[in-house]
């Protein structure tokens, strides 16, 4: 990188002496000046051109010390801005590198006023974070590559429970997740990160294109309303892969939803519902109005 | 569509039928119960006549659960039996075969009476009535969300003890605990309770039970929560054509 820039520095420099020279030339010399001044003018003009070639020639070396980047770079999907056509939509992409040195910027901004408010013992809230830890790319969240996300879903083995894996927004995910003869959930991904989650009966139809009508049965909207608090709960934008294991594992807990009885108050149906919620850290079933007491 | 358990109810004594509904019924509104209506099954058996060969009966129920079909049982006298699921043309096809089947008029049975919601279990408090005589009280819970019988089983034991008061037996009800026949003919490990519950066991439950009505004509109901061994083994009997279920 410090090579590219000072190759580019070299370059802005030879462009202003190339530019001062013509600039030279132009201005011409008076004609009723005498002979020496016109010497002085070839002479300057000389100085100027050997100027001119001893930077071309330190472009052209620093041009030749430049390596071709092994890999080429990833630019995820805003490569496909290149193929857009519309007029109005063509300055797109300038404006997503400002945003990026924008966001970039935030980033180093808020880590220096971190470091600073750190000093400040006097803490209200117990957000922690290490000094160690390292700073992660902003691309390893919502802009993985598909290969990825297939590799990781294959990696998530659960008994009983099958996953069907479709595409029908682009490159993003929608896993149908059927467990055991018990439920159906769809799992809208944005990467690898869940954006929603719909739940229905093993016997209702699970359409990916209509994602967003509830299931017919209480029990399963229920279901769905706590998928949602899990959701929020397991994200995690730094460890994005355990995020979705975990929350897959706790998922999963559902298959034994009619089987389990409510681990506070030991009994099966409570108005009309078994224990619909689940554990976060146990995956021990509770009804939803035993959770909290 | 989910799994379904039809259990006579034994009428406590001294009490009448209508009495013993309406206890239910109060029972069941003060757990928080939604009264939705009125249900029905009936049925009618029809016998083949006599020139025809061996005896066979056809069964014809209807569900008001399910009001756009007709479900008949072929029984062909040897002990197997062949489920069909049709519309309801089938009853103006069974009237056109009376050269073949007759209908035992006296026989015609049903159960009916109010329908209930709670969460997503459906009850339902039949009184079974056979030539206008009363015959007992079937009771039919459906859990609705759980296709497989011992998934949810206990919440339905749970919710039916809730509301009967009395403590139901463990074990799975006879219908589901009985063997189940490959296409092969061999016995399979796994029986009733763990297979995919489909309408046509609810009708072969609703079958089982009015032919032990009809089999004692006068006294009332005995039978106890998880159906009598006198059912179990009819039934059992019956299964050999139970897999080859409509789909
Ligand atoms: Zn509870």
């Amino acid at each position: 990188m410090e090579k590219l820039n000072s190759t580019l520095g070299a370059v802005r420099s030879l462009r202003s002496s190339v530019r001062q020279c013509f600039e030279q030339l132009a201005d011409g010399t008076n004609a009723e000046l005498a002979e020496d001044s016109r010497t002085k003018f070839l002479l300057k003009f000389q100085e100027n051109f050997n100027n001119m070639n001893a930077q071309l020639r330190e472009v052209e070396s620093l041009i030749n010390g430049l390596q071709a980047p092994q890999t080429p770079y990833c630019l995820g999907q805003t490569t496909y801005l290149a193929q857009e056509t519309a007029p109005e939509r063509q300055a797109l992409y300038s404006q997503l590198v400002n945003s990026y040195k924008w966001i970039d910027k935030v980033h180093d901004h808020s880590f220096l006023a971190f470091n600073n408010l750190n000093q400040n013992n006097l803490r209200r809230s117990y957000v922690y974070c290490s000094q160690k830890r390292v700073r992660i790319p902003f691309t390893s969240c919502n802009n993985f590559d598909p290969d990825h996300t297939d590799k990781l879903l294959s990696e998530i083995n659960l008994p009983l429970t099958s996953y069907q894996v479709c595409r029908p927004f682009g490159s993003n995910v929608v896993v149908i997740v059927t467990i055991s003869r018990v439920l159906k959930a769809a799992i809208v991904c944005k990467g690898v990160l869940i954006e929603w989650v719909t739940v229905k009966g093993f016997d209702e139809t699970l359409d990916p294109d209509d994602l967003w009508a509830e299931s017919r049965y209480e029990v399963f909207r229920k279901v769905q309303e706590h998928t949602h608090i899990a959701m929020l709960h397991f994200f995690s934008p730094t460890l994005p892969d355990l995020a979705i294991k975990s929350y897959m594992t706790w998922l999963h807990s559902y298959s034994k939803l009619f089987l389990e009885a409510c681990k506070r108050c030991g009994k099966f149906v409570s108005n009309g519902l078994p224990p619909t919620w689940r554990d976060l850290r146990t995956l021990e079933p509770f009804h939803e109005e035993c959770r909290n007491c | 569509m989910g799994v379904t358990v039809l259990l006579p109810y034994q009428i406590p004594e001294g009490k009448t039928g209508a009495q013993a509904i309406d206890y239910l019924t109060k029972r069941l509104l003060a757990l928080g119960a939604i009264h939705t209506g009125q249900f029905l099954v009936d049925c009618e058996t029809y016998i083949s006549t006599p020139q025809h060969g061996p005896a066979k009966t056809v069964h014809v129920l209807h569900d008001s659960e399910y009001p756009a079909s007709t479900f008949s049982i072929l029984d062909n006298g040897a002990g197997k039996q062949i489920p069909l699921v049709a519309d309801n043309l089938f009853d103006l096809l069974m009237l056109k075969m009376t050269s073949v089947y007759t209908s035992k008029k006296q026989t015609k049975i049903e159960s009916k009476g109010a329908r209930f919601e709670y969460g997503d279990f459906l009850i339902k408090l039949g009184s079974v009535t056979m030539m206008e005589n009363f015959k007992g009280i079937l009771i039919e819970i459906e859990y609705r969300p759980c296709v497989v019988l011992s998934y949810c089983w206990e919440m339905i034991r749970e919710t039916l003890q809730g509301f009967l008061g009395m403590p139901i037996a463990k074990e799975y009800p006879a219908y589901f605990s009985q063997q189940i026949m490959n296409t092969m003919g061999q016995q399979q490990i796994h029986t009733k309770q763990n297979e995919v519950y489909e309408p046509i066991d609810t009708i072969n439950q609703y079958l089982e039970s009015f032919t032990n009505y009809r089999k004692q004509n006068v006294l009332p109901v005995a039978g106890g929560a998880t159906g009598g061994a006198s059912s179990a083994q009819n039934a059992a009997a019956n299964m050999q054509g139970g897999n080859q279920r409509m789909r």
